[in-house]
């Protein structure tokens, strides 16, 4: 009889995920950690959510798990393979409408207090220490939906002032994306980490350590965050239901494309 | 009008050193690679390129030195590599020239090419570094002929004054090349599954050239005309090229070969090893033939997607 008992920080990860889609909502997901917690709260904690990807593809099932958001998994069995230009024009108008609806996971290599994100590089932007893909279509989405964003919860990734913003978060502070031309009512709504979650203050729009893994603490997280964070609200998170745990080593991710099962 | 060529005539008439070009597809999917390795072939250079989601297809290019200028959203193998590892390279050298834009962006610059606009307003990139940095200055793109003076400039909403808005260059493309699943000798070109970029691409190029998995009649092609999405005189050559996205998918023919895929992710971390798979799958072969010959049957035919699923599916040999 396997064990499930033993979750990795990454599987919670998926978990905590999962568990903040709510039925009704649609679901922008790329691949990896978002994918799969995505594809579990379709199957257990929001049957009712709509997953869509930025290569075009509207309400996708995908039965194996997909490796690129234009992967031909993603493809087949979805409602709609729309073009990508029709996907940008969905969202934006999601926002001109004033529907609430969307939810977006974006990543990123380095985050500051104010929920900018950098995906481009790292140190001077000509002369790069690295240089990672590209900003693919986290911009747009950090424009016009809500964002839930994914981390490395690390010191140097965590900093006060990032080397390059690819996804606008609330810039400086209450009025950051007001002066800056961007929708006011749309932001980051969360950060989960392999140590916890970080949501935003309504006020100051700082982040702040609301929620911690059983394998991590409040006193884990300042450790390795780079600038102060507020630990006060924070609050113990339980362990995942060991059936759940079941689900995405059997059922979603079998082939561990983007979740490695502990060994014995 | 009779367009179909063979790959080595399309590319040598319709593609130019120092064109805009464009390819179709989508990092790992429906990538025209037969045509872009027969352009390294014929030593074609100098290319500006506007790269929608990349993969090995421009980092090949860039690692063989044919990029002038690079206006990119994205490069990777997604889900193979974190990062087109000759791109990154170049680029942390200081090798290559590019310009940085949000996918967004340049999937509706495009788009815009497609409906001929003048210039793009968009409210993307704003509040980002995709407007503070320019990765190419003004000075040295007065110097490129084929690359509008400036990456954007800020404008006023004329219809909501106060507003800022991102005005964007349209793209004026040479060339674009796409692989398509169906296609008829006189240009008519059937897409199955998403078709990405590539109809904006084929509507707004000067020159586009189309490979094909299956080459149709004329007649058979207009059957079931709503399956069709690029008419005849969108394309200049039609080329029969089966297999022509490999190692890239294509939605109901065949899946990504992962394993080449990987071989080519490992391979590009260094020169050598660069050089040494260049040389074995691009120059080593003289056509897109003699490559298929060198993957081999079998390989090939083990990609071919299950009908239902779209992909080659390991659920049905459980």
């Amino acid at each position: 009889m396997a064990d499930y008992t033993n979750y990795t920080n990454k599987e919670m990860q998926a978990v905590t995920i999962a568990k903040v889609i709510e039925n009704g909502q649609i679901v922008i997901v790329g691949t990896g950690l978002p994918l799969i917690g995505a594809s579990l709260a379709k199957r257990v904690f929001a049957p009712g959510c709509q997953l869509i990807v930025e290569s075009g593809l509207m309400d996708c099932s995908p039965i194996e798990v997909p490796r690129s958001v234009g992967d031909n998994r993603f493809m087949a069995h979805c409602a709609v393979q729309w073009p990508n230009v029709r996907f940008i024009g969905f969202e934006a108008n999601e926002w001109l409408h004033d529907n609430d609806r969307l939810i977006a996971f974006i990543g990123g290599a380095q985050i500051d207090p104010y929920g900018n994100v950098n995906s481009t590089s790292i140190g001077d932007y000509h002369h790069p220490k690295t240089r990672f893909t590209g900003s693919g279509g986290a911009n747009g989405i950090a424009t016009f939906a809500n964002t839930v964003i994914m981390m490395q919860h690390e010191k140097r990734r965590f900093m006060d002032k990032i080397d390059y913003i690819t996804s606008p978060g609330y810039i400086d502070g209450p009025d950051g994306r007001a002066k800056m031309g961007l929708p006011t009512n749309r932001g980051p709504q969360m950060v989960v980490t392999d140590r916890g979650i970080m949501k935003f203050d309504e006020k100051t729009k700082r982040m702040y350590l609301a929620g911690y893994y059983p394998t991590s603490s409040p006193e884990d997280v300042i450790e390795h965050t780079g600038f102060e964070i507020d630990v006060s609200r924070a609050v113990a998170l339980d362990a995942p239901d060991p059936e759940v745990i079941r689900m995405i080593r059997e059922e979603i991710d079998p082939g561990q494309a983007f979740i490695q099962v502990p060994k014995d | 009008m009779e367009k179909v060529l063979t790959l080595s005539e399309a590319i040598s008439k319709y593609v130019h050193s120092g064109d805009n070009i464009c390819f179709g597809g989508f990092t790992t999917n429906r990538k025209p690679y037969a045509a872009a390795r027969e352009i390294l072939r014929q030593g074609l250079t100098d290319f500006i390129v506007y790269a929608g989601p990349a993969g090995g297809d421009w980092d090949m290019m860039i690692g063989e030195g044919r990029v002038k200028a690079y206006i990119n959203c994205y490069t990777a193998d997604s889900g193979v590599t974190n990062v087109s590892r000759r791109y990154r390279k170049a680029y942390e050298e200081g090798k290559l020239i590019m310009e940085d834009y949000s996918q967004d962006a340049v999937m509706m610059m495009l788009h815009a090419a497609s409906l001929g606009l003048p210039f793009l307003p968009v409210r993307l990139m704003m509040g980002s570094s995709l407007v503070d940095m320019w990765g190419i200055s003004k000075e040295v793109r007065k110097t490129i002929p084929k690359l509008p003076e400036d990456k954007f400039v800020y404008i006023d909403n004329p219809f909501n004054p106060g507003e800022k808005v991102v005005a964007l260059p349209v793209p004026k493309l040479d060339t674009a090349i796409i692989h398509v699943q169906k296609a008829a000798p006189d240009g008519t070109c059937s897409i199955e599954g998403d078709e990405f970029h590539d109809v904006d691409i084929a509507v707004a190029a000067k020159n586009v050239i189309v490979t094909c998995e299956e080459l149709v009649s004329n007649e058979q092609i207009r059957l079931d005309p709503t399956k069709n999405s690029i008419p005849p005189f969108c394309v200049s050559a039609v080329v029969h090229a089966p297999f022509g996205a490999h190692p890239s998918q294509c939605y109901n023919y065949y899946d990504y070969d992962n394993p080449m895929l990987k071989e080519y992710g490992e391979a590009s971390k260094t020169e050598e090893d660069f050089k040494a798979f260049v040389d074995k799958y691009v120059y080593g072969p003289k056509t897109h033939e003699d490559y298929l010959d060198l993957v081999g049957a079998s390989r090939l035919v083990g990609l071919y997607n299950v009908p239902g699923y779209g992909y080659a599916t390991k659920e049905l040999k459980k």
